[in-house]
This record gives C-alpha cells, structure tokens and sequence, in this order.
C-alpha cells in the first residue's frame, strides 16, 4: 500500500507558484496576441480579396491540422535562429520562454481566427449595410460595429478555448520550461514524491479549470436572454 | 434639377437579371413611391442607389455624382443620403443617443456636443425625446424606426431611401412611422421610398413607380397611377392591394 506523503508540498510553494506565473504569462500572451491576430485572420479569411482568404484559410487549416506539441518544439528549433539573424538578439536569453510564447501565440491565433470568423458571421448582414448607409468604411464598420456585437455573441466559446490553452500551457514540458506542471513534476521528482505533486498539480487544473467551466456556464446563460 | 438619375440599369446575381434596363429619377424635392410584387428588385434598385449594390450597366448619378466614376468618395456621398430599412437595423450594443452621433462624430466630424445636441433635436422630432438613454431592444419595432429614421436625419442628408420601413410592424405601429415620413415630405424633403401604404402614397407622392420582373413597368404622377394606369400587372397589384 502506498503511502501518501504531502509535506513537501508546503516547501515547493515558491516553486510552484513562480510555475504558475510562467503558465499564465504565457496563457495570457497567447490570449492577448491570439484575439489581435486571430481577428486580422478572421477578416482576412472573410475578405472578397481571394488571394488574402486563402493565405489566411491556408494558415489557419496548417495550425489547425498539427499537433500542438509539434509547434512547440518546431518554434523552440527555429526561433533561436530567427532571433540571431532578424533581431540580432543574444540567444543567450531565454529562449525557451520566447519560443513558447510565440509558439502559442501562433496556434492559438488559428483557433481564435475561426471562432471570430463564426462570431463575424452571426451579426445580420443589415447591420454592415447599416453602417456603409451611415458612410462608414468597411475598417470602422467593422470595429464599431460588427466586432463588438461579434465578440459578445462569441464570448463563451472564447472563454472555453482560453480554458483549453490554459491546460495545454503544460505541454511546454517538451522544451523543458519549468510552467505550473513542469514545476510540480521537477519538485516531486527530487523529493521523490512524484504521484503526491502529480495529483496536487491535476487538482489545482481542476478547480480553476472547472470554476472558469462554471462561469462560462452563467455567463451563456445570461447571454441566451 | 435632379437629385437621383438612374440610367438603364441593369443587374445580375450570377446568371439572374434583378434589374433590366432600369431609368427614372428623383428631382429635388419630389416623393417618389416604389411598388411592385415580392421579388421584382425594389429593394435591390433602392439599395444600388447609394452603392450597397454595384451594377453591372448603365448609371446612377446622385446630386451630380455618378457613383461609377472612381473618383467619387462612396463613404462621404453615403454620410448625406439617408437610409431606413426594413429591420431597422440599429446599432444594438449602443445607446439611442449613441445610434444618433455616431455616424456625425465619425463620418462628418462633429463634435461630441454638436452630435448629441443635432441627434437629440431630430429624436425629439420624432417624438422619442425620452427615450434618449434606453437600448434600442428596450424600445417597440415603431419606436425603434423612428430612430433610425432620426439617425439618418441628424446626418443632414439631401435625400431620403426607405426600404419597406413599415412592413416589419405590428399594424398598430405602422401609423406613427408614416407620419413622421408624410411629415418629412410635406416639408419638402427629397424621398425614394420602396412601400406597399399606398395610402401614403395617394397622400404625398408626387411619382408613383411599379416594378415586375426586375423591370419598371409604371411609372407615373400620382394621379395617373391611381387614375388610369396603363398595364394589366397594375391593376391587378392595385385591385390585390386595395383589398386589405
Ligand atoms: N444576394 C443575392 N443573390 C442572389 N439573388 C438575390 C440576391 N439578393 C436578391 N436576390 C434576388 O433578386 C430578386 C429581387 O430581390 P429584391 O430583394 O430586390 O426584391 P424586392 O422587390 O425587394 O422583394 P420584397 O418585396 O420581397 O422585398 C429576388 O428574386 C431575390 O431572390
Ligand atoms: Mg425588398
């Protein structure tokens, strides 16, 4: 019988919680850039230019169709390099930090792009002729009146894809970044108190994942009257 | 003078022609009615009017631009031709005040002020001084087209398009949209308006127009419309009409 043991969980605190911080920066980042650039995506997947439509359907179909680990790891080959000849940057830095960013950065973008693009579809295409009548061009009739009406019909399912990055964050395991997970793991495994620090870490994505489910919840709620 | 020239134009949607060699015109001042059975491309004609459709022959020139020439500035030319439509289609996420300044702030460069002061003097016009705080899903379909019919006033435009602006209300409803609309025509403003009240008509068009199969097969003054009109497919839309 195995048993439990979980002391060391009280001294890996600092530890964890400086895990934490890198799993929401890089939660967060990917949230941030992912709607901007997922948006330009969306737009540019629904623009009469067929040429701009099909480079971003061709963008948002290659992340779509790719493991997330595999983008992962391909951005932590190649940014180092990207850093040393675009930006001239030392690779020295933390490149492994960088390279996640922008890996998710990237791949979350794809997921935003076709859930705003759905968002963009559901507002009646009245309200478009509405704001042209108004003489508004199509970039300011998109931002003062199809995005926000766009953003507020798609808000849960955005918010349940912000829960799905939030636990993917911990795949970061494969370049070795030390996120929540890769934290608990590395503290566990010195203290060999692996399974105790496992389960610590399953319950915390647990409790905050299914708290932010619940919200979601409501919030659809209050959205469908 | 005139304010709207359409000049033979014709429309297709892939192989279907919705407007074949379609002329009239609307001078300053006058109140032209547009009629014809579902599907005849009223609203297609009236929508072409300020560039929502483009066309593919002939021209339409508004207050002496011709929306073809690359020269002109759709955006600006659309900022002073008022449209009201079917479903109102005001802007739900923003306030009745905000609906009213947002295209002056934006596409004319009024001030803040100045927009809400116009807004607010074309609401009270329309009897929705009140009103001014709500959302438009708090208001009734008649009280929410008054709205927008105060939107596109405020943005001091030289003419007026409907589309069908009562056909969307409960009848009840119906009578406080046209007479804010009869209003405006007796006050000498220049409108094109798609709608089935003929009863508006008769009051204050000066032109009637009736459209079938993408094509205007009528058009004439008023009291040649209702008096003695010329083609069989009136008269029977008329007698249909006139039911009801
Ligand atoms: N985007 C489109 N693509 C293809 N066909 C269209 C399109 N828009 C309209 N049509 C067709 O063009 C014809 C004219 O449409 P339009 O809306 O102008 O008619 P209408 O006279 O306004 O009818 P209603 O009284 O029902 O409003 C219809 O047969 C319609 O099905
Ligand atoms: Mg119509």
């Amino acid at each position: 019988m195995y048993e439990f043991d979980w002391s060391s969980i009280l001294g890996a605190l600092p530890i964890l919680s400086h895990g934490m911080l890198v799993t929401l920066e890089i939660t967060l980042t990917a949230i941030v850039i992912g709607i901007l650039w997922g948006t330009l995506l969306a737009l540019a997947r629904l623009s009469d230019i067929r040429p701009l439509a099909w480079l971003a359907a061709g963008y948002v179909n290659l992340f779509r169709a790719v493991p997330l680990v595999m983008v992962i790891l391909w951005f932590y080959l190649i940014v180092p390099a990207l850093l040393k000849d675009v930006i001239g940057a030392a690779a020295g830095s933390d490149i492994r930090m960088v390279s996640a960013l922008v890996a998710f950065a990237l791949f979350e973008s794809a997921y935003y792009a076709e859930i705003i693009r759905a968002g963009v579809q559901s507002v009646p295409k009245g309200q478009v002729n509405a704001a042209y009548a108004l003489g508004m061009p199509y970039a300011l009739t998109m931002r003062l009146v199809v995005l926000p009406q766009a953003f507020r019909n798609m808000l849960p399912l955005l918010l349940t894809q912000v829960i799905i990055l939030f636990q993917d964050t911990s795949l970061v395991y494969v370049i070795g970044l030390a996120d929540f997970f890769g934290a608990a793991y590395k503290v566990g495994d010195r203290d060999g108190r692996l399974v105790e620090m496992v389960l610590f870490a399953g319950a915390v994505y647990f409790v905050l994942c299914f708290g932010a489910s619940l919200l979601v919840r409501q919030l659809r709620k209050r959205f469908a009257t | 003078m005139s304010m709207i020239e359409i000049d033979q134009v014709s429309k297709w949607y892939g192989a279907f022609q919705v407007l074949a060699d379609c002329s009239t015109q609307v001078n300053k001042g006058e109140v032209v009615v547009v009629c014809g059975p579902s599907g005849s491309g009223k609203s297609t004609l009236i929508r072409c009017v300020n560039g929502l459709e483009g066309i593919q022959q002939g021209n339409i020139i508004v207050n002496g631009i011709a929306l073809a020439d690359l020269k002109t500035n759709l955006s600006k030319l659309r900022s002073r031709v008022g449209m009201v439509f079917q479903n109102f289609e005001l802007f739900p996420h923003l306030s009745v005040t905000d609906n009213l300044t947002i295209g002056q702030i934006r596409m004319l460069g009024r001030s803040k002020e100045e927009a809400q002061a116009r807004g607010l003097k074309m609401l009270d016009r329309v009897g929705l001084k009140a009103q001014a705080a709500k959302y438009p899903g708090a208001l009734s379909g008649g009280q929410q087209q008054r709205v927008a019919i105060a939107r596109a006033l405020a943005m001091d435009p030289i003419c007026m398009l409907f589309d069908e602006p009562t056909s969307a209300l409960d009848p009840e409803m119906v009578k406080e949209v046209l007479d804010v609309m009869v209003e405006l025509a007796t006050e000498g403003m220049t409108m094109m308006c798609v709608t089935h009240e003929m009863g508006f008509a008769r009051k204050v068009a000066d032109r009637v127009i009736f459209m079938d199969h993408g094509r205007i097969v009528e058009d004439a003054a008023k009291s040649d419309f209702f008096g003695t009109p010329r083609s069989e497919r009136v008269q029977l839309f008329l007698s249909k009409i006139l039911q009801h």
